[in-house]
């Protein structure tokens, strides 16, 4: 069979390869064919194939890490700030008790928003770890990874946006240098998050092709679920609502508030089951996630 | 010899013969060749996937190179070598044990 390379370079542009990565393919193939004109290359759809699904693997797996470790450093500056406020001022410990309306969206964005992008950034690392040896992943199951990545990092900015807020609010109110350090810890936390960025973006523009389903909350979680709850998402929700909630609970009764800690568990509470029951399916916790369809069938 | 028993070991072969030097795809199918008297045809065109998986996981560099004609040199990494090593020795543990269930 002749191999040509213009087909080559047809189907890597509908196995959505990127223009520069195509031209360097086809200049290896190029050169391939000038040492061996009758080289038994392959079909130029599987070597496309082949490469949208080994790199489009790789890249996912690196973005979803990218963006582990980037949110591991903005979530450690989070939480000294947050933390810290407790030492800056009579009332440091309910900064989030604002009236003004930018308290409110900081509220908002530093109680709720971090949580979101801890949850989907743990679970776009833990699949791409417990997919680290595989040389290509399923394209539905590269679509939730990347989906998770995606709601991580843009979580983890709107989290910046919001601590950059409450910084900007209690400016004045609470000691000075707290103002500095949550101003600081905000600005450098965005930087993180904005370095992990470009790998997501790679990794959006390559996805693999091959066929195959994207598993579920109780394949991330295998080995770590009870028996009675395994194939029952909404079970498994509730049950991790619930000791959210007990953990929060108890941490108020510790902090000698226990009707404003079993508050906030309930609260907490129903924004885990808020959150399963909006995103659960998009991030690929319960039922198929559809996904679009391959460009090349 | 079956493509399909190769799967698992491309890798490893690829970062063996990438270690003895810098060199070109074309040249590591032909090495592969050369190596295994003949045994190991596998189809040329699934080598270079290979190649480029392997430089996004850091154990391959590649640059063009500058003679007269356009073509991309690949070598180990620092972690490549490192990674070859382990590959190595798990060959070995596991050729060591087939061949005592077999012999």
């Amino acid at each position: 069979m002749i191999f040509c390379v213009r087909d080559l370079s047809r189907e890597l542009a509908r196995a959505g390869v990127p223009r520069r990565l195509r031209r360097r393919i086809e200049a290896e193939f190029t050169d391939h064919l000038a040492c061996d004109p009758q080289a038994e290359l392959g079909r130029a759809a599987d070597v496309a194939r082949s490469f949208a699904d080994q790199l489009g693997t790789s890249r996912v797996r690196r973005a979803a890490f990218a963006a582990f470790a980037a949110l591991a450093i903005a979530g450690s500056l989070f939480a000294v700030a947050f933390v810290s406020a407790g030492w800056a001022g009579p009332n440091g410990s309910r900064v989030y008790m604002s009236s003004a309306a930018a308290g409110y969206a900081g509220t908002v964005l530093v109680l709720f928003v971090p949580q979101l992008a801890l949850v989907a950034g743990s679970l776009a690392a833990l699949r791409a770890f417990r997919r680290r040896h595989d040389t290509v992943i399923p394209r539905r199951e590269a679509t939730v990874i990347g989906r998770r990545t995606a709601v991580a990092l843009a979580s983890g900015l709107a989290s910046m946006g919001g601590l950059l807020l409450l910084g900007l609010e209690f400016n004045g109110r609470l000691a000075g240098w707290w103002t500095s350090l949550t101003l600081a810890a905000a600005a450098a936390g965005t930087c993180a998050i904005a370095i992990a960025l470009p790998a997501f973006v790679f990794a959006a523009r390559l996805r693999p092709l091959a066929r195959g389903s994207a598993g579920d909350l109780f394949d991330d979680l295998d080995g770590v679920v009870p028996a009675r709850l395994q194939g029952r998402p909404w079970a498994l929700a509730c049950f991790v609502a619930g000791a959210v909630s007990l953990a929060v609970a108890l941490s108020g009764a510790l902090q000698a508030d226990g009707i404003d800690g079993a508050l906030r568990g309930l609260a907490e509470a129903l924004a885990c089951l808020i959150g399963f029951a909006l995103l659960g399916r998009y991030l690929g916790l319960r039922g198929q996630v559809p996904g679009r369809r391959s460009p090349i069938q | 010899m079956n493509a399909d028993l190769l799967k698992g070991h491309l890798d490893a072969l690829i970062l063996a013969i990438v270690a003895a030097r810098p060199i070109h795809g074309y040249a590591i199918i032909e090495e592969l060749k050369l190596r295994s008297g003949g045994e190991l045809a596998l189809p040329e065109g699934t080598v270079y996937p290979a190649l480029h998986r392997l430089e996004h996981a850091g154990l391959l560099s590649s640059s063009w190179s500058g003679g007269a004609r356009r073509r991309r040199v690949y070598r180990l990494t620092r972690r490549g070598r490192r990674e070859l090593g382990v590959r190595r020795d798990e060959w070995k543990q596991f050729a060591r044990t087939v061949e005592a269930v077999l012999a």
